[in-house]
Protein backbone atom coordinates (compact mmCIF):
# COMPACT_ATOMS: atom_id res chain seq x y z
CA UNK A 1 0.00 0.00 0.00
CA UNK A 2 2.76 2.42 0.98
CA UNK A 3 4.64 1.51 -2.17
CA UNK A 4 1.56 2.32 -4.23
CA UNK A 5 1.04 5.66 -2.47
CA UNK A 6 4.74 6.46 -2.83
CA UNK A 7 4.67 5.74 -6.55
CA UNK A 8 1.58 7.92 -6.99
CA UNK A 9 3.16 10.78 -5.01
CA UNK A 10 6.39 10.44 -7.00
CA UNK A 11 4.47 10.79 -10.24
CA UNK A 12 2.27 13.66 -9.05
CA UNK A 13 5.40 15.65 -8.18
CA UNK A 14 7.23 14.58 -11.31
CA UNK A 15 6.72 14.98 -15.07
CA UNK A 16 3.27 13.34 -15.39
CA UNK A 17 1.80 15.52 -12.65
CA UNK A 18 3.47 18.82 -13.44
CA UNK A 19 4.06 18.72 -17.20
CA UNK A 20 0.77 16.84 -17.66
CA UNK A 21 -1.08 19.64 -15.85
CA UNK A 22 0.77 22.32 -17.82
CA UNK A 23 0.01 20.64 -21.16
CA UNK A 24 -3.61 20.17 -20.12
CA UNK A 25 -3.87 23.90 -19.51
CA UNK A 26 -3.01 24.57 -23.14
CA UNK A 27 -6.26 23.09 -24.51
CA UNK A 28 -10.01 23.13 -23.87
CA UNK A 29 -10.33 19.63 -25.30
CA UNK A 30 -10.36 17.38 -22.22
CA UNK A 31 -9.63 14.21 -24.19
CA UNK A 32 -6.67 15.76 -25.97
CA UNK A 33 -5.37 17.03 -22.63
CA UNK A 34 -5.76 13.59 -21.03
CA UNK A 35 -3.96 12.02 -24.00
CA UNK A 36 -1.08 14.47 -23.71
CA UNK A 37 -0.83 13.76 -19.98
CA UNK A 38 -0.85 10.01 -20.59
CA UNK A 39 1.87 10.41 -23.21
CA UNK A 40 4.03 12.27 -20.68
CA UNK A 41 3.49 9.33 -18.30
CA UNK A 42 4.76 6.88 -20.91
CA UNK A 43 7.75 9.06 -21.80
CA UNK A 44 8.72 9.55 -18.18
CA UNK A 45 8.61 5.83 -17.41
CA UNK A 46 10.81 5.10 -20.42
CA UNK A 47 13.28 7.81 -19.40
CA UNK A 48 13.51 6.36 -15.87
CA UNK A 49 13.98 2.88 -17.35
CA UNK A 50 17.02 4.19 -19.25
CA UNK A 51 15.19 3.71 -22.57
CA UNK A 52 15.10 -0.09 -22.15
CA UNK A 53 11.69 -1.70 -22.32
CA UNK A 54 12.92 -4.65 -20.23
CA UNK A 55 13.42 -2.24 -17.32
CA UNK A 56 9.86 -0.94 -17.50
CA UNK A 57 7.75 -1.93 -14.52
CA UNK A 58 4.14 -2.34 -15.63
CA UNK A 59 2.75 -1.06 -12.33
CA UNK A 60 4.88 2.09 -12.49
CA UNK A 61 3.93 2.60 -16.13
CA UNK A 62 0.22 2.23 -15.34
CA UNK A 63 0.43 4.67 -12.43
CA UNK A 64 2.44 7.20 -14.48
CA UNK A 65 -0.09 7.08 -17.30
CA UNK A 66 -3.06 7.30 -14.91
CA UNK A 67 -1.53 10.28 -13.08
CA UNK A 68 -0.70 11.91 -16.43
CA UNK A 69 -4.26 11.45 -17.72
CA UNK A 70 -5.78 12.88 -14.54
CA UNK A 71 -3.34 15.80 -14.46
CA UNK A 72 -3.99 16.57 -18.13
CA UNK A 73 -7.75 16.48 -17.64
CA UNK A 74 -7.44 18.68 -14.55
CA UNK A 75 -5.29 21.13 -16.51
CA UNK A 76 -7.95 21.30 -19.20
CA UNK A 77 -10.66 21.85 -16.59
CA UNK A 78 -8.63 24.73 -15.17
CA UNK A 79 -8.35 26.18 -18.67
CA UNK A 80 -12.12 25.92 -19.21
CA UNK A 81 -13.04 27.34 -15.84
CA UNK A 82 -10.31 29.93 -15.55
CA UNK A 83 -10.12 31.54 -18.98
CA UNK A 84 -12.43 33.14 -21.48
CA UNK A 85 -10.30 32.30 -24.53
CA UNK B 1 -36.78 42.75 -9.71
CA UNK B 2 -34.13 44.77 -7.88
CA UNK B 3 -35.84 44.02 -4.60
CA UNK B 4 -35.75 40.28 -5.33
CA UNK B 5 -31.99 40.47 -6.06
CA UNK B 6 -31.27 42.41 -2.90
CA UNK B 7 -32.97 39.67 -0.86
CA UNK B 8 -30.72 36.99 -2.33
CA UNK B 9 -28.83 35.39 0.55
CA UNK B 10 -25.13 36.14 0.73
CA UNK B 11 -23.06 33.15 -0.41
CA UNK B 12 -21.16 31.26 2.27
CA UNK B 13 -17.48 32.00 2.82
CA UNK B 14 -16.17 28.99 0.88
CA UNK B 15 -18.39 29.84 -2.11
CA UNK B 16 -17.22 33.47 -2.03
CA UNK B 17 -13.57 32.39 -1.92
CA UNK B 18 -14.22 29.97 -4.82
CA UNK B 19 -15.89 32.70 -6.88
CA UNK B 20 -13.11 35.15 -6.10
CA UNK B 21 -10.48 32.55 -7.08
CA UNK B 22 -12.02 32.06 -10.52
CA UNK B 23 -12.90 35.69 -11.25
CA UNK B 24 -10.78 37.51 -13.86
CA UNK B 25 -8.03 39.84 -12.72
CA UNK B 26 -8.81 43.38 -13.73
CA UNK B 27 -5.98 45.20 -12.04
CA UNK B 28 -2.90 43.16 -12.95
CA UNK B 29 -1.27 42.96 -16.37
CA UNK B 30 -0.53 39.58 -17.95
CA UNK B 31 3.20 40.20 -17.49
CA UNK B 32 2.77 41.02 -13.81
CA UNK B 33 0.67 37.89 -13.24
CA UNK B 34 3.16 35.69 -15.09
CA UNK B 35 6.17 37.11 -13.27
CA UNK B 36 4.45 36.87 -9.89
CA UNK B 37 3.44 33.26 -10.62
CA UNK B 38 6.97 32.47 -11.76
CA UNK B 39 8.51 33.93 -8.61
CA UNK B 40 5.94 32.20 -6.40
CA UNK B 41 6.76 28.95 -8.20
CA UNK B 42 10.47 29.34 -7.51
CA UNK B 43 9.78 30.14 -3.86
CA UNK B 44 7.42 27.19 -3.46
CA UNK B 45 9.61 24.68 -5.25
CA UNK B 46 12.79 25.92 -3.56
CA UNK B 47 11.09 25.73 -0.16
CA UNK B 48 9.69 22.30 -0.87
CA UNK B 49 13.02 20.93 -2.02
CA UNK B 50 14.87 22.55 0.88
CA UNK B 51 12.42 21.04 3.37
CA UNK B 52 12.81 17.63 1.77
CA UNK B 53 16.59 17.91 1.92
CA UNK B 54 16.35 18.74 5.63
CA UNK B 55 14.72 15.36 6.18
CA UNK B 56 17.89 13.80 4.72
CA UNK B 57 20.15 15.10 7.48
CA UNK B 58 21.61 12.74 10.06
CA UNK B 59 20.12 14.83 12.87
CA UNK B 60 16.64 14.39 11.43
CA UNK B 61 17.02 10.64 10.84
CA UNK B 62 18.32 9.98 14.31
CA UNK B 63 15.99 12.44 16.04
CA UNK B 64 13.69 9.61 17.10
CA UNK B 65 14.50 7.60 20.20
CA UNK B 66 14.18 4.31 18.32
CA UNK B 67 17.00 5.24 15.93
CA UNK B 68 19.62 5.36 18.68
CA UNK B 69 20.55 1.70 18.27
CA UNK B 70 21.07 2.10 14.53
CA UNK B 71 23.13 5.23 15.09
CA UNK B 72 25.40 3.58 17.66
CA UNK B 73 26.12 0.65 15.37
CA UNK B 74 26.71 2.85 12.33
CA UNK B 75 29.20 5.00 14.28
CA UNK B 76 31.46 2.00 14.66
CA UNK B 77 31.68 1.36 10.94
CA UNK B 78 33.93 2.52 8.13
CA UNK B 79 31.08 4.54 6.66
CA UNK B 80 31.24 6.86 9.70
CA UNK B 81 34.99 7.12 10.35
CA UNK B 82 37.71 6.25 7.89
CA UNK B 83 41.16 7.31 6.73
CA UNK B 84 39.89 9.39 3.81
CA UNK B 85 37.41 11.48 5.79
CA UNK B 86 34.52 10.74 3.44
CA UNK B 87 31.33 9.97 5.32
CA UNK B 88 28.14 8.31 4.15
CA UNK B 89 25.22 9.39 6.32
CA UNK B 90 21.85 7.58 6.70
CA UNK B 91 20.26 9.15 3.63
CA UNK B 92 23.22 8.31 1.38
CA UNK B 93 22.40 4.61 1.78
CA UNK B 94 18.65 4.71 2.45
CA UNK B 95 17.32 7.55 0.27
CA UNK B 96 17.59 7.36 -3.51
CA UNK B 97 19.00 10.37 -5.37
CA UNK B 98 16.61 10.15 -8.32
CA UNK B 99 13.56 12.35 -7.81
CA UNK B 100 10.85 9.75 -8.47
CA UNK B 101 12.46 7.10 -6.25
CA UNK B 102 13.24 9.71 -3.60
CA UNK B 103 9.62 10.88 -3.26
CA UNK B 104 8.49 7.26 -3.12
CA UNK B 105 11.01 6.52 -0.35
CA UNK B 106 9.88 9.60 1.59
CA UNK B 107 6.23 8.61 1.41
CA UNK B 108 7.05 5.05 2.46
CA UNK B 109 9.07 6.39 5.39
CA UNK B 110 5.82 7.64 6.95
CA UNK B 111 5.54 4.17 8.47
CA UNK B 112 8.61 4.98 10.62
CA UNK B 113 6.68 7.80 12.30
CA UNK B 114 3.80 5.43 13.02
CA UNK B 115 6.13 2.82 14.54
CA UNK B 116 7.89 5.49 16.61
CA UNK B 117 4.52 6.61 17.99
CA UNK B 118 3.26 3.12 18.82
CA UNK B 119 6.67 2.05 20.13
CA UNK B 120 7.21 -0.98 17.91
CA UNK B 121 10.97 -1.01 18.59
CA UNK B 122 11.28 1.23 21.64
CA UNK B 123 13.11 -1.29 23.86
CA UNK B 124 16.30 -3.28 23.12
CA UNK B 125 14.27 -6.53 23.30
CA UNK B 126 11.67 -5.32 20.84
CA UNK B 127 14.42 -3.98 18.58
CA UNK B 128 16.20 -7.32 18.52
CA UNK B 129 12.99 -9.19 17.81
CA UNK B 130 12.39 -6.98 14.76
CA UNK B 131 15.99 -6.70 13.60
CA UNK B 132 15.88 -9.57 11.13
CA UNK B 133 12.62 -8.36 9.60
CA UNK B 134 13.88 -4.78 9.27
CA UNK B 135 17.16 -5.96 7.76
CA UNK B 136 15.32 -8.21 5.30
CA UNK B 137 13.19 -5.28 4.11
CA UNK B 138 16.30 -3.24 3.36
CA UNK B 139 18.08 -6.15 1.68
CA UNK B 140 15.06 -6.72 -0.53
CA UNK B 141 14.99 -3.07 -1.60
CA UNK B 142 18.72 -3.15 -2.33
CA UNK B 143 18.56 -6.42 -4.22
CA UNK B 144 15.64 -5.15 -6.31
CA UNK B 145 17.39 -1.88 -7.15
CA UNK B 146 20.77 -3.53 -7.88
CA UNK B 147 22.19 -1.77 -4.80
CA UNK B 148 21.44 1.59 -6.43
CA UNK B 149 22.32 3.66 -3.38
CA UNK B 150 25.68 1.87 -2.87
CA UNK B 151 26.51 2.62 -6.48
CA UNK B 152 26.14 6.37 -5.95
CA UNK B 153 29.66 6.15 -4.48
CA UNK B 154 30.98 2.68 -5.37
CA UNK B 155 31.20 1.63 -8.98
CA UNK B 156 32.90 -1.43 -10.47
CA UNK B 157 33.98 0.72 -13.42
CA UNK B 158 36.01 3.00 -11.16
CA UNK B 159 37.62 0.24 -9.05
CA UNK B 160 41.32 -0.36 -9.45
CA UNK B 161 41.64 -4.03 -8.57
CA UNK B 162 45.44 -3.77 -8.54
CA UNK B 163 45.38 -1.72 -5.35
CA UNK B 164 42.69 -3.81 -3.63
CA UNK B 165 43.50 -6.73 -1.37
CA UNK B 166 43.88 -9.91 -3.43
CA UNK B 167 40.78 -11.49 -1.91
CA UNK B 168 38.66 -8.36 -2.44
CA UNK B 169 39.82 -7.98 -6.05
CA UNK B 170 39.08 -11.65 -6.74
CA UNK B 171 35.61 -11.45 -5.22
CA UNK B 172 34.77 -8.21 -7.02
CA UNK B 173 35.81 -9.75 -10.32
CA UNK B 174 33.62 -12.74 -9.54
CA UNK B 175 30.74 -10.42 -8.70
CA UNK B 176 31.09 -8.70 -12.08
CA UNK B 177 31.29 -12.03 -13.91
CA UNK B 178 28.18 -13.36 -12.17
CA UNK B 179 26.14 -10.11 -12.28
CA UNK B 180 26.00 -10.00 -8.50
CA UNK B 181 25.09 -6.87 -6.59
CA UNK B 182 26.77 -5.20 -3.58
CA UNK B 183 24.27 -6.42 -0.97
CA UNK B 184 24.80 -10.05 -2.02
CA UNK B 185 28.04 -9.97 0.00
CA UNK B 186 27.99 -6.78 2.04
CA UNK B 187 25.09 -7.27 4.41
CA UNK B 188 25.86 -5.84 7.83
CA UNK B 189 28.13 -3.14 6.44
CA UNK B 190 26.58 -0.44 8.64
CA UNK B 191 24.44 -2.28 11.22
CA UNK B 192 24.89 -5.42 13.26
CA UNK B 193 23.71 -8.61 11.61
CA UNK B 194 20.83 -10.49 13.23
CA UNK B 195 20.96 -14.19 13.99
CA UNK B 196 19.96 -16.36 11.07
CA UNK B 197 20.67 -13.63 8.57
CA UNK B 198 22.08 -15.97 5.92
CA UNK B 199 18.92 -18.05 5.73
CA UNK B 200 16.83 -14.90 5.65
CA UNK B 201 18.96 -13.41 2.89
CA UNK B 202 18.56 -16.59 0.85
CA UNK B 203 14.81 -16.26 1.30
CA UNK B 204 14.95 -12.62 0.16
CA UNK B 205 16.96 -13.60 -2.94
CA UNK B 206 14.45 -16.32 -3.77
CA UNK B 207 11.54 -13.90 -3.29
CA UNK B 208 13.14 -11.28 -5.54
CA UNK B 209 13.95 -13.98 -8.09
CA UNK B 210 10.34 -15.09 -8.19
CA UNK B 211 9.33 -11.50 -8.91
CA UNK B 212 11.92 -11.29 -11.66
CA UNK B 213 10.84 -14.55 -13.24
CA UNK B 214 7.31 -13.22 -13.53
CA UNK B 215 8.73 -9.90 -14.74
CA UNK B 216 11.93 -10.36 -16.82
CA UNK B 217 14.52 -7.85 -15.68
CA UNK B 218 17.94 -7.32 -17.20
CA UNK B 219 20.26 -10.17 -16.34
CA UNK B 220 19.75 -10.29 -12.57
CA UNK B 221 17.91 -13.63 -12.70
CA UNK B 222 20.84 -15.31 -14.44
CA UNK B 223 23.06 -15.19 -11.39
CA UNK B 224 20.56 -16.30 -8.75
CA UNK B 225 21.81 -19.88 -8.54
CA UNK B 226 25.37 -18.69 -8.23
CA UNK B 227 24.41 -16.17 -5.55
CA UNK B 228 22.57 -18.82 -3.55
CA UNK B 229 25.54 -21.16 -3.98
CA UNK B 230 27.86 -18.45 -2.81
CA UNK B 231 25.72 -17.73 0.24
CA UNK B 232 25.70 -21.35 1.33
CA UNK B 233 29.53 -21.34 1.39
CA UNK B 234 29.84 -17.97 3.09
CA UNK B 235 30.54 -18.22 6.80
CA UNK B 236 31.22 -14.68 7.95
CA UNK B 237 29.99 -11.31 6.72
CA UNK B 238 32.43 -9.22 4.81
CA UNK B 239 33.15 -5.54 5.39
Amino acid sequence: MLELLGTIAGNVLSLPGILGLALGMTTRNVFLAAGLGGLVGVVETIIFASFQMTNVDMMELSISVAVGILAGALGSAIRIKGTTV
Amino acid sequence: MTQTNSRKPRPKLLRRVWNWFWSPIAVFSVGFTLLAGFLAGILFWGGFHWSMEMTNSEEFCTGCHTMETNLGEYRETVHYNNHSGVRAICSDCHVPKEWNHKVKAKVMAVKDIYHELVGTINTPEKYESHRLHMAAQTWKKMKQSDSRECRNCHNFDYMDFTIQETRAAKEHQRAIDNSMTCIDCHQGIAHRLPEGYLDEYKRVVEEVTMDMVSKPHKDAAISTKEILGYLSFKETPEG
